[in-house]
């Protein structure tokens, strides 16, 4: 029995496998004074593979028989997940020399990129627990990664725990489904409901397996556990996790939802409409008292995940080509927010929000970086955000009306606690007036997210045809 | 004659009881072996319904093997970090790790 | 005779009863010291010196842990032994590279100091 494989379309996923590989040797045998050189290898290495993404853009198909396809989907979020990993390892160096243990990080880092590759191209139910298993506890080394912290251990355990038992309710939907499909395809539960209707155990086995993705991309009655992970992580993992492991954990939602259950999207829109309204409403109001940086950014990446949500409400591709577009941006603000947070928590070794008065004295850059990744967060007009949401919540408008009006009463909501951030920036007066040298790989990640955020705000049209030209594989 | 059905209430029930014991242990130890009771019911569902069911072939068996690695993987990771929280407050009890709130 | 269930119950019955029956008689034939002083814990005829919770060492979790792991990789190497005629060369060079991943693996750990018996 040999099982067709095609390995021209995974090239990618080879590459960042032997990356890995190539990192973990070197991290092994090189000696302990040459061991920087392991970040700036990560980096380029994750740079030189993102930039053969635009030509693998061309090669569709499927890659093993049934199990892993590689479509133009799968390839953008691929490349979402090599950006993700290469400004991870942009901002990580100084912050990670504190810690110790410095380049197994990197190595873990390219490992999770693997992960999130592996689980956005996913059709069957083995690889699709493979890819999220291998983000996933690839995640949780990093957010304990701190060996001297108690704060870094309790966001360790609670992750572990509440990610094992997420995983044990979706894969205990996934072997339920095996029960009604027999095998282990995703796209013969389709076949399924036309052949016997739906059934009571079908029921139970979506709706267990809604509850499994919902944990990751943080939908609200499962939301518990961003918070206090958000926190206690140290902040490049944060960013890792608030950009990287959405992003990927969205793409295989609604690709398991629209290949598994096309026909019968009357039963669960109103279930995911639901699960939207909520998660933005407290998202966004228990993101207004908070006092610490990472918690306040923590919720409103909650808030940003029930207005993707919204997307999936769409009628056609427009909403699949919105959340898309809405990842993208999101990552660039996000990357530029932690990255600044990064910087000042090696420098001064805070994160509450009224330590960083006075920022825009002592190192303009990072005040402006700053304030652009958030006011795009909020979506403000000549910013990425302020397209992203436009696209979300247009289509909806006809048969979602009070939808998207929360949406935008909520969006409103969040100007508030993000312009109070702002405010402390560049109102009050530092303790301390010395200015903030950045490093260069820090440097160019904060100018070039903000200069794609500011781009994309006015001319969001080269990402968004291409977010439709993946999207339309959808339309069938 | 035990059918199917047999088998899937069984892992319901054991699914159920690590369930349990997860949310009410405080021994980090105790919710690590009920997360694995949980897994280990998933176990059971799959390869009695390759077995009952199953078109031809053995791929409940295949994947109750590869989510028995993955657990294992996960309990590796988890004793590391009881390891490392019990270096930081001297206990491993859930009670006592509640700085993270609101 | 009796049938394969009938001889189960027999045996778990005959099983639960002798173990009380041992206890029961245990209590009944036991002596029992009258004062309090005789039923103290001793240690080597003395009183006991420390704290009798001992910690058992940090070498015996490291070994078990690394023992687990390699573990579940023979339960993978296994079918593959089995049928390793039919699997041919393709079958080979993916067991060879993850058997490669694992002995990284075991490099970190052996570098790490996890193997050593302090």
């Amino acid at each position: 029995m040999s099982v067709n494989i095609n390995y021209l379309l995974l090239i990618p996923e080879i590459l960042v496998l032997s990356l890995g590989i190539l990192l973990f040797v070197l991290a092994l045998i090189t000696p302990r004074n040459l061991q920087k050189g392991i970040g700036y290898l990560a980096t380029l290495g994750l740079l030189g593979i993102f930039l053969y993404m635009p030509i693998a853009w061309k090669y569709t198909g499927m890659a093993i028989e049934g199990m892993y396809q590689v479509d133009k989907v799968a390839i953008f979020f691929k490349a979402l997940s090599l950006l993700a990993g290469i400004f991870v390892t942009a901002i990580a160096p100084k912050y990670m020399e504190k810690i110790g243990y410095y380049s197994e990080f990197f190595v873990f880092a390219v490992f999770t990129v693997l992960g999130m590759m592996v689980l956005v191209s996913a059709t069957d139910f083995l690889t699709l627990y493979l890819g999220l298993e291998l983000m996933t506890i690839t995640f949780i080394i990093l957010t304990a990664y701190k060996r001297e912290s108690a704060i870094g251990a309790e966001a360790g355990i609670k992750y572990l725990i509440l990610a094992g038992v997420s995983s044990a309710i979706l894969l205990y939907g996934l072997s339920l489904f095996y029960g009604l499909t027999r095998t282990l395809n995703i796209v013969d539960i389709a076949a399924v409901v036309k052949n016997n209707g739906i059934t009571p155990a079908f029921v139970l086995a979506m709706v267990f397996v809604l509850a499994g993705f919902a944990f990751k991309i943080s939908a609200v009655p499962f939301h518990m556990w961003a918070p206090d992970v958000y926190q206690g992580a140290p902040t490049p993992v944060t960013a890792f996790l608030a950009t990287g492991s959405k992003a990927a954990s969205f793409a295989i939602f609604f690709r398991f939802f629209y290949l598994a259950f096309p026909g019968i999207k009357e039963h669960w829109v109103g279930l995911l409409a639901t699960l939207a309204a909520l998660t933005m409403v407290v998202g966004n109001l228990v993101a207004i008292p908070q006092t610490n940086l990472k918690r306040m950014l923590a919720y409103s990446s909650i808030a940003q995940a029930g207005y993707i949500l919204v997307g999936f409400l769409a009628t056609d591709f427009a909403g699949f080509k919105a959340i898309m577009f809405y990842l993208s941006v999101y990552l660039m603000a996000t990357i530029g927010a932690f990255a600044v947070a990064t910087v000042y928590e090696n420098v001064t070794g805070k994160e509450e929000i009224r330590d960083f008065a006075g920022l825009s004295q002592r190192s303009p850059i990072m005040a402006a970086v700053l304030v652009v990744s958030l006011l795009s967060m909020a979506g403000i007009p000549p910013l990425a955000g302020f397209a992203g949401k436009f696209y979300l919540f247009y289509p909806i408008i006809k048969n979602w009306g009070w939808l998207a009006l929360l949406a935008l009463i909520m969006s409103m909501v969040s100007v508030y606690y993000y312009l109070r951030v702002v405010l402390v920036v560049y109102r009050d007066e530092p303790e301390d007036k010395t200015p903030i040298t950045l490093p260069n790989s820090i440097y160019f990640t904060l100018l070039i997210t903000m200069a794609v955020t500011i781009v994309l705000g006015v001319y969001p049209t080269p990402l968004a045809k291409i977010a439709q030209q993946a999207a339309m594989i959808f339309m069938k | 004659m035990i059918t199917l059905a047999h088998y899937m209430l069984l892992s319901a029930v054991l699914f159920a009881i690590g369930l349990f014991g997860v949310l009410s242990k405080k021994n980090a130890i105790t919710v690590l072996v009920s997360t694995e009771i949980m897994l280990n019911a998933v176990n059971l569902n799959l390869i009695a319904i390759n077995k009952y069911i199953g078109v031809d072939g053995f791929y409940g068996q295949l994947m109750a093997i590869f989510v028995i690695a993955v657990a294992a993987a996960e309990v590796g990771v988890g004793l590391g970090i009881i390891i490392s929280m019990y270096r930081n407050k001297e206990t491993i009890s859930l009670d006592e790790f509640n700085f993270l709130k609101w | 005779m009796l049938s394969p269930k009938g001889a189960i119950l027999i045996f778990f019955l005959t099983g639960f009863l002798l173990s009380i029956i041992i206890l029961v008689l245990n209590y009944l034939l036991s002596p029992k010291s009258k004062s309090l002083i005789k039923r103290e814990t001793y240690e080597c005829g003395l009183e006991t010196i420390g704290p009798t919770w001992v910690q058992f060492k940090g070498n015996y979790f490291m070994y078990a842990l690394v023992f687990v792991l390699f573990d579940v990789e023979t339960i993978f190497l296994y079918p593959w032994a089995v049928r390793f005629n039919v699997l041919g060369l393709f079958a080979f060079v993916e067991m060879v590279i993850f058997i490669g991943i694992l002995v990284l693996g075991l490099w970190y750990a052996w570098k790490e100091g996890a193997l050593e018996w302090k």
